[in-house]
């Protein structure tokens, strides 16, 4: 059986995050993660790198945390940061009196918040509602989730650490009061295999209630739904939020070519974690509210709704999860519940993963009585080593300009490597400019088991299209890499399902018309409908 | 400027129609937007390939009574729609595109549903074939045993690997080639312009098509079919005959990711025969505010052509469904946006998706409300010039059922006789 010296569960931001962290301190790392890589919340929030500011007001602490992170990211994680800035408007309906509150607090933390005229700030960022009556800007920008994740995952895997994406836990190895290790399903293969860690970290989000009652171990979350739309269109460049105390669908964040209007908040059963869907009465309130931050959200063109399922940790009985702290938990199960070799990670944010990482990690070395400290404030992530996009593109010359870019975006320093041969030079996704060389390169070395994990590391399917034609292209890729076609066309139609799933809650206007070529496509072209 | 009939759309029922009326005496307008679905054909025409229920249909005219009496298919009538369908292939070889069907059954005109190898490998239903598609008349065995699939270098719309792993298995082994033209070479400077169109205008080169028939003669060891993308041959279907003769094997086209070259070759040849009967294609114009007299139709305008008002006896709208922009969705509603005819779609939008992208999707249907002779519903009532043609009829999901192009054959065929014959 194979032993490692601390045994990762979660392929979340916090999972990657905290295998990196093990990884750069010399221990033994196995991560495992039952899907794919920021497949949960990490996936499907914002993409916002907070200030610090919205949670100034109701959570020092949260706030205090996330300045601190802020400034770290955009350091060691500059390939997937927008260091976009971000205003705080207050609208006519608004309490013009919150400001000064707001600004204080802000200052508390350590967040620099500066008041500005209206006019300026409708001069910084001319998609915001012409008739605030404040505004107070802030350090905000944004972050691409899958981006992050990834790196931090690469970086494990240099440093040594293995990941098993696409592998369940099924249950622990307790012997007396130790967890000693965990049994995992295979899901591609079905295999059932054991391994054995001296450590056992349960960053399983939400999930993680689950597998914390695997070690007998309760630990009381609170669910909370969060539903978002992403437009076609970046309408704004600011982060755009509203100097309130946080409500629903109060803050519009830019991202690479679309901008994300969010979110609810709405408690959920265990049970329906899996499978949340966004409703109508949920789009229509995002879309409301979304147009009062920005008017011209109310004629742009929806590509898609989600929603993802926070893992608060309850505290009392807050209905909507909007008073429970963001702050992170990071519960010893020795001291707590008298289960050895077994931590929780949990609560936090994506803005704060690093820390969350460097505090469990810092519980399992104190475990193993391991002493190196922790790197990752200062260690950049692969791909956002020295050198300027500028100079990384000239090495790739040979592509077109925008997709050289958009390679560099996306893979940052690490675009030097890519395989930009002039054989190579087709385009797979042309609304997000993603090469073949890219696509490949994916394939190759980013943990691709299918077409859904490749949009999540290259953006393939993520533009304006969602994916009708370029999904067939990169289909053909895999077909090539697996040696076999029909599990890349089974992949396809799986592709296909997911993107329909956040399109059909938004599906009038252009996203329905785009809808009907799509049906006409993949079922009288290809023929992709067939009834078994 | 006054006409006969102005049709609305460029697309194959617009076109059939104003052919139709044309041939017959009849002053025609067509007023065209842009491209159309034959811009994404399959290069396969659909009559009929399952039913409402699921069931698969192999002979369409034998199941037209199953069909619900809303159907347009219904509308016209099983005998008028088995007429239509006899006259389809002739209609089309007057005009130069010349469709082939797989061999009817005894006692009947009219080809049975044979089957395409789509560019995923699949085999699909179908009623008629474009000039270079192949109909195969059964989905479980092929004449061919070993096939030679050629592909252009870094052409990533056409996948050999799907439609080797399709061949497969129905028994013909394939191997996988690729050749490098230098002119389609120059293409993969800008890869956006690496696409069907792309490749077919340079592939209509005497030099290139001759250079790529060699190159796949070369290739050929002992492989009885050859398969090749369908990009060539965009104003007629010559070079898919040259390149039939100069192959020692028989040479099956399979279609590529949109746009579809043997759908674009069809639109251009079915405009050509509008044209040289006498009609006039207004192209890159939009139909607008109808002036009404009564309950008809007395003008319209169009956005290019400012205060001038078009008029005529008869109107025909052909411009397509959501795709075409014959109707427009907003949050609460369906509508027509040119005349505000009255439109068929369920009140409450979660009805209007069904969460499986591949299962049955009402909005597919979403249709403008006709009487049995396609007049057109506005306010509740029929509209005395004004017909529907096409997709823009509802009453049917032609994705679902694999019977675009009938309909669209069909519905234009049976206005243009109640245009002639005084309905």
């Amino acid at each position: 059986m194979e032993e490692f010296d601390v045994i990762i569960i979660g392929g979340g931001i916090t999972g990657a995050g905290t295998a990196r962290d093990c990884a750069l301190r010399g221990l033994s790392v196995l991560l495992i993660e039952r899907d794919d890589i920021a497949t949960g919340a990490s996936g499907r929030n914002h993409g916002l790198l907070h200030s610090g500011a919205r949670y100034a007001v109701t959570d020092q602490e949260s706030a205090t945390e996330c300045i601190k992170e802020n400034m770290i990211l955009k350091k060691v994680a500059r390939h997937c940061v927008d260091d976009t800035s971000g205003l705080f408007i207050t609208l006519p309906e608004d309490d013009l009196g919150y400001q000064e509150t707001f600004v204080k607090a802000c200052q508390k933390a350590g967040i620099k918040a500066e008041i500005i005229d209206p006019k300026e700030a409708l001069r910084l960022e001319p998609s915001v509602n012409p008739g605030i009556i404040g505004a107070v800007r802030v350090p905000d920008g944004c972050v691409d989730p899958f981006r992050l994740c990834a790196a931090n995952m690469v970086d494990a895997k240099i440093h040594g650490a293995r990941i098993l994406v696409h592998s369940e836990v099924t249950g622990l190895v307790i012997n007396g009061d130790t967890v000693q290790g965990v049994k995992v399903l295979d899901r591609t293969t079905g295999e059932e295999k054991e391994y054995r860690g001296s450590v056992v970290v349960n960053a399983g989000g939400i999930w993680g209630h689950n597998i914390a009652g695997m070690a007998g171990v309760n630990i009381s979350m609170f669910p909370a739904k969060g539903a978002l739309l992403i437009f076609a269109h970046r309408v704004n460049g600011m982060v755009i939020n509203r100097c309130r105390k946080p409500a629903n669908a109060d803050i519009l964040v830019p991202g690479d070519t679309v901008c994300i209007i969010g979110t609810t908040s709405t408690r959920v059963p265990y049970e329906e974690c899996d499978t949340v869907r966004v409703t109508p009465e949920e789009v229509d309130l995002l879309l409301t509210e979304g147009a009062k931050l920005a008017p011209i959200l109310g004629h742009t063109r929806i590509l898609r709704g989600y929603a993802g399922v926070r893992p608060l940790v309850s505290a009392d009985n807050d209905p909507t999860g909007r008073n429970i702290s963001r702050g992170i938990v990071c519960l010893d199960h020795e001291s707590r519940d008298g289960v050895k070799g077994f931590i929780t990670i949990t609560g936090g944010k994506l803005m704060t993963y690093r820390l969350m990482a460097q505090m469990a990690t810092d519980l399992v070395c104190e475990k193993l009585n391991v002493k190196a400290s922790c790197s990752t404030a200062r260690d950049p992530l692969p791909g956002s080593e020295g050198g300027g996009i500028e100079k990384i593109a000239k090495k790739i010359w040979s592509v077109p300009t925008m997709a050289q870019k958009a390679s560099v975006g996306r893979f940052g320093s690490r675009a030097a490597g890519l395989d930009f041969e002039e054989d190579k030079g087709g385009v797979v996704c042309e609304c997000e400019e993603v090469t073949v060389s890219e696509v490949d390169a994916a394939i190759e070395n980013l943990e691709v088991h299918d077409m859904l994990d490749l949009r999540r590391r290259t953006r393939v399917g993520m533009g304006t299209c969602q994916g009708e034609l370029c999904a067939c292209r990169a289909a053909g890729r895999l077909a090539k890499s697996y040696g076999c076609a029909s599990k890349a066309r089974e992949d396809l139609k799986a592709f296909m399902r997911e993107r329909w799933k956040g399109m059909y809650p938004v599906a009038w206007g252009e996203t329905l018309r785009e809808s009907v070529y799509t049906q006409w496509i993949y079922s009288e072209v290809l023929g992709l409908n067939e009834r078994p | 400027m006054r006409f006969d009939t102005i049709l609305i759309g460029g697309g194959l029922a617009s076109l059939v129609c104003g052919i139709k009326l044309q041939r017959a005496g009849q002053k025609c307008l067509i007023v065209s937007a842009g491209q159309n679905a034959l811009h994404f054909s399959s290069g396969t025409f659909g009559l009929l390939g399952r039913l409402p229920d699921g069931t698969a249909v192999s002979n369409p005219l034998e199941e037209l009574g199953k069909l619900p009496g809303t159907h347009p298919y219904s509308k016209i009538g099983p005998v008028k729609v088995s007429e239509y369908a006899a006259e389809v292939k002739d209609f089309f070889n007057s005009c130069g595109v010349r469709l082939h069907g797989v061999a009817a059954q005894e006692g009947s005109e009219v080809s049975p549903n044979g089957y395409r190898l789509t560019p995923m490998g699949v085999l699909q239903p179908s009623w008629l074939a474009m000039e270079d598609v192949t109909l195969l008349p059964s989905k479980d065995e092929l004449k061919w045993r070993k096939a030679l699939i050629v592909n252009f270098y870094g052409f990533l719309d056409f996948n050999a690997s799907f439609i080797a792993e399709g061949l497969w298995k129905i028994g013909v082994e394939s191997r996988v080639e690729t050749v490098k033209i230098e002119d389609v070479e120059t293409l993969r400077k800008n890869p956006a312009d690496m696409r069907s169109v792309g490749v077919a205008r340079l592939m209509a080169k005497e030099k290139n098509w001759k250079d790529f028939g060699g190159m796949v003669r070369g290739l050929l060891s002992g492989e009885d079919l050859v398969i090749v993308p369908a990009v060539f041959g965009f104003g007629d279907q010559v070079i898919v005959e040259w390149l039939r003769e100069m192959i020692p094997a028989d040479v099956m086209f399979i279609g590529t990711m949109p746009p579809s070259v043997p759908g674009i070759r069809t639109q251009i040849l079915l405009k050509k025969a509008f044209e040289s009967a006498g009609g006039t294609f207004l192209p890159g114009d939009t139909a607008l505010d109808p002036l009404f007299s009564g309950t008809s139709v007395a003008g319209i305008h169009t956005a290019n052509l400012g205060s001038i008002v078009l008029s005529a006896d008869r109107y025909v709208l052909a411009s397509g469904n959501l795709f075409g922009k014959g109707l427009e969705a907003t949050p609460n509603r369906v509508y027509e946006p040119v005349f505000g005819l009255d439109t068929d779609f369920p009140a409450d939008r979660s009805k209007w998706c069904d969460p499986d992208f591949f299962a049955l999707q009402e909005f597919a249907g979403f249709g403008v409300l006709c009487d049995d002779s396609f007049k057109a519903f506005k306010d509740g009532r029929t509209v005395d010039n004004l017909y529907v043609a096409g997709a823009e009829v509802g009453g049917c999901n032609p994705l679902y059922e694999g019977s675009g192009a009938g309909v669209s054959i069909m519905t234009a065929m049976s206005v243009a006789d109640s245009i002639l014959h005084g309905n």
